[in-house]
């Protein structure tokens, strides 16, 4: 009985992707049972629409950027967080934080309101200020954990054996949490890449793959948005594997430095 | 003391905000000796000795190396390396380039750095290790690449922070000896910080006691055990009898002390003591005389009567505690060769010469 109930649970999560996924290669343009037959028709004509391939475009840059700008101002706040004690950092911590818990609505209307206030046009360069807002709480968070196991007397250690505060960095603390960065950038570019609300307030006539996608919902129900879907999903998985998988490994060495330690 | 100095401190001073951690410290340490700075937590002794590194910065005060005033220079531009209490070796290198992270920065050649490493991992017993992981040593064999990471730079000063504090008993007792052999065939100066006084007494040349941000008192190992000069060195170091009482005469080389109802001679060593003034006296358990009380006659000088109360077998020795009407004494003797013991409720008589005890003014 319960094993029924799992396995209800998994097709409730999973039917509507298998389904979408299934009918992006449907030969006859038809969104329903039975199936016809296999074929890439649909593939072809996404990929031959400029509309869509402008928005994969964008979409691309606007990742890109925003995960450049969020690693760099991410890794700051992180090791300067991790250098303050006590309630300070506590209180920065949470202020840092603090937006993940803000809804998508509000920010979007706040950052439209402060956009016009500065008279900044809405562009691409909008959407990557509005993505670096919402994504750099989850970096900082994300390398945090994980400066949390750096021992600051690594540092000290390279400093007294001759090294300069930049060449400590370079060849002690950059080398051990760096791919820790690395993941956290590759999570940033994916929460980029799928963002929906705040990019609807924030885009102007240059739009992103999701408000693309969307659109073209709007229009007519075509089978075509079966596969920029999928392309869509693909992407967006592949990337988070890949950048869950570095933060993972990451934290697991650094558990067992730690659990080595303790026992020693 | 005709070795020269080769690190001075002068009116050392260290605050945190309001907390003054160090206060006005003075201190030579010699060429080539292991200096031990020895202390309860809390005392100052790891400060003093990030002063000396070069963590941090002093709040008054001069810190000279070698005659050099390097107050004002960061960790990186001062003769000294550091070995970490919790080793700090960088887990993204392998023992090698661990060993070789100081001599890369100084730029020197690869085969000079090379012959460098080799001869520094023979030196610590590690000759087959340098492709090692860190995460795959042991806490001893970690231990030993610290110190072959920080004396391949021929610092002037080798700095060591509780190095054995991560090890287990056996392993310390065989890393200390290991110690005393690196120094031996270095001839490098060690400054050498634990809060652990077996670990001072058998390394250092000399010991600095530290208490509350100053120093308590200077001397070797052997000096430090028969003469305290306060009643924390003489707690600190080893364990005591302390009898306290009022000064009852002053002769011109024996002090008399009334301590319960006997009296207590000992001898004035030089220190200012007016009668009716209260002091300390401290005698170490194995100077003490014990007897059975049974057929001596009435003394009650340098002397109490107890009772046995506790006897503690520990191999080639006994350790006895003895209930007096004044204070509960431990007496400490080797095993005797026939194994004869004092049995706990027997009657007994703890004495002592007069030059086995210290009197102690504070």
């Amino acid at each position: 009985m319960l094993r029924f109930y799992v396995w209800l649970y998994v097709a409730f999560l999973y039917a509507p992707i298998a389904v979408i996924t299934l009918f992006s290669f449907h030969s006859s343009p038809s969104l329903t049972f039975p199936f016809e037959g296999v074929s890439l028709r649909w593939y072809e004509k996404i990929f031959s629409d400029t509309t869509f391939m402008t928005s994969l475009q964008n979409s691309l840059i606007v990742g890109a950027s925003t995960a450049l700008v969020t690693t760099v101002l991410g890794s700051l706040t992180a090791l300067g967080l991790a250098r303050l004690k006590g309630r300070i950092q506590t209180f920065f911590g949470l202020l840092a934080f603090g937006p993940v818990a803000l809804p998508g609505l509000f920010l979007g209307i706040a950052l439209v309101m402060l956009f016009s206030q500065m008279g900044l046009q809405r562009s691409l360069l909008t959407v990557t200020i509005a993505h670096v807002l919402f994504t750099l709480p989850f970096f900082i968070e994300a390398v945090r954990s994980r400066i949390e196991y750096f021992d600051l007397s690594l540092e000290e250690a390279a400093r007294d054996l001759g090294a300069t505060p930049m060449q400590a960095f370079r060849l002690v603390t950059l080398p051990i949490i760096g791919p820790t960065i690395g993941g956290a950038a590759i999570l940033s570019f994916a929460l980029s890449f799928d963002e929906f609300i705040i990019t609807v307030f924030v885009s102007g006539n240059d739009t992103t793959l999701p408000l693309t996608i969307w659109s073209m919902m709007r229009r007519a129900v075509s089978p075509d948005i079966n596969a920029a879907s999928v392309i869509s999903l693909g992407l967006s998985i592949g990337v988070i594997l890949i950048g869950g998988l570095l933060v993972w490994y990451q934290r697991r060495t650094a558990l067992n430095a730690r659990a080595r330690d303790t026992q020693a | 003391m005709s070795l020269p100095n080769i690190v001075e401190l002068y009116g050392v001073t260290k605050a945190f905000g309001a907390l003054t951690v160090l206060h006005d410290i003075d201190l030579s340490i010699q060429q080539g000796e292991i200096l031990t700075l020895l202390g309860p937590s809390g005392c100052g002794k790891t400060t003093l000795m990030r002063l000396i590194a070069g963590f941090e910065p002093t709040t008054h005060g001069r810190v000279i190396i070698e005659g050099v005033d390097v107050s004002n220079l960061s960790p990186d531009q001062r003769p000294v390396n550091m070995v970490f209490q919790r080793y700090a070796l960088f887990p993204h290198l392998d023992v090698f380039d661990n060993v070789a992270f100081g001599l890369r920065l100084k730029k020197w050649p690869k085969d000079r750095i090379r012959e460098a490493v080799q001869h520094m991992l023979h030196l610590v017993q590690l000759g087959e290790y340098g492709s090692r992981w860190i995460h795959e040593l042991s806490g001893g064999q970690a231990q030993r690449v610290a110190l072959a990471r920080a004396l391949v730079n021929a610092p002037k000063v080798l700095l060591l922070d509780e190095p054995l504090a991560a090890l287990d008993l056996k392993i310390r007792h065989h890393m200390l000896a290991e110690l005393k052999r690196i120094h031996r065939e270095t001839g490098t100066t060690f400054i050498y910080v634990t809060h652990d006084q077996d670990e001072a007494t058998i390394l250092s040349d000399r010991i600095v006691l530290m208490n509350r941000g100053r120093i308590e008192q200077i001397g070797t190992p052997e000096e430090m055990y028969a003469h305290p000069r306060s009643l924390f060195c003489a707690r600190f170091l080893g364990e005591t009898n302390i009898l306290s009482g009022a000064v009852s005469a002053c002769d011109s080389d024996l002090t008399h002390v009334a301590v319960g109802r006997g009296t207590v001679k000992v001898p004035a060593n030089g220190s200012a003591v007016s009668v009716g003034q209260n002091v300390s006296l401290a005698i170490r358990p194995e100077a003490l005389q014990v007897r059975r009380r049974q057929g001596l006659g009435e003394t009650t000088e340098n002397a109490l009567d107890g009772v046995v109360e506790d006897v503690v077998f520990m191999g080639s020795r006994v350790v006895y505690s003895i209930r007096t009407p004044v204070e509960t004494l431990k007496f400490q003797e080797t095993r005797s060769v026939d194994g004869s013991m004092l049995a706990p409720g027997e009657e007994v008589r703890a004495s002592w010469r007069p030059d086995a005890a210290v009197l102690l003014t504070q």
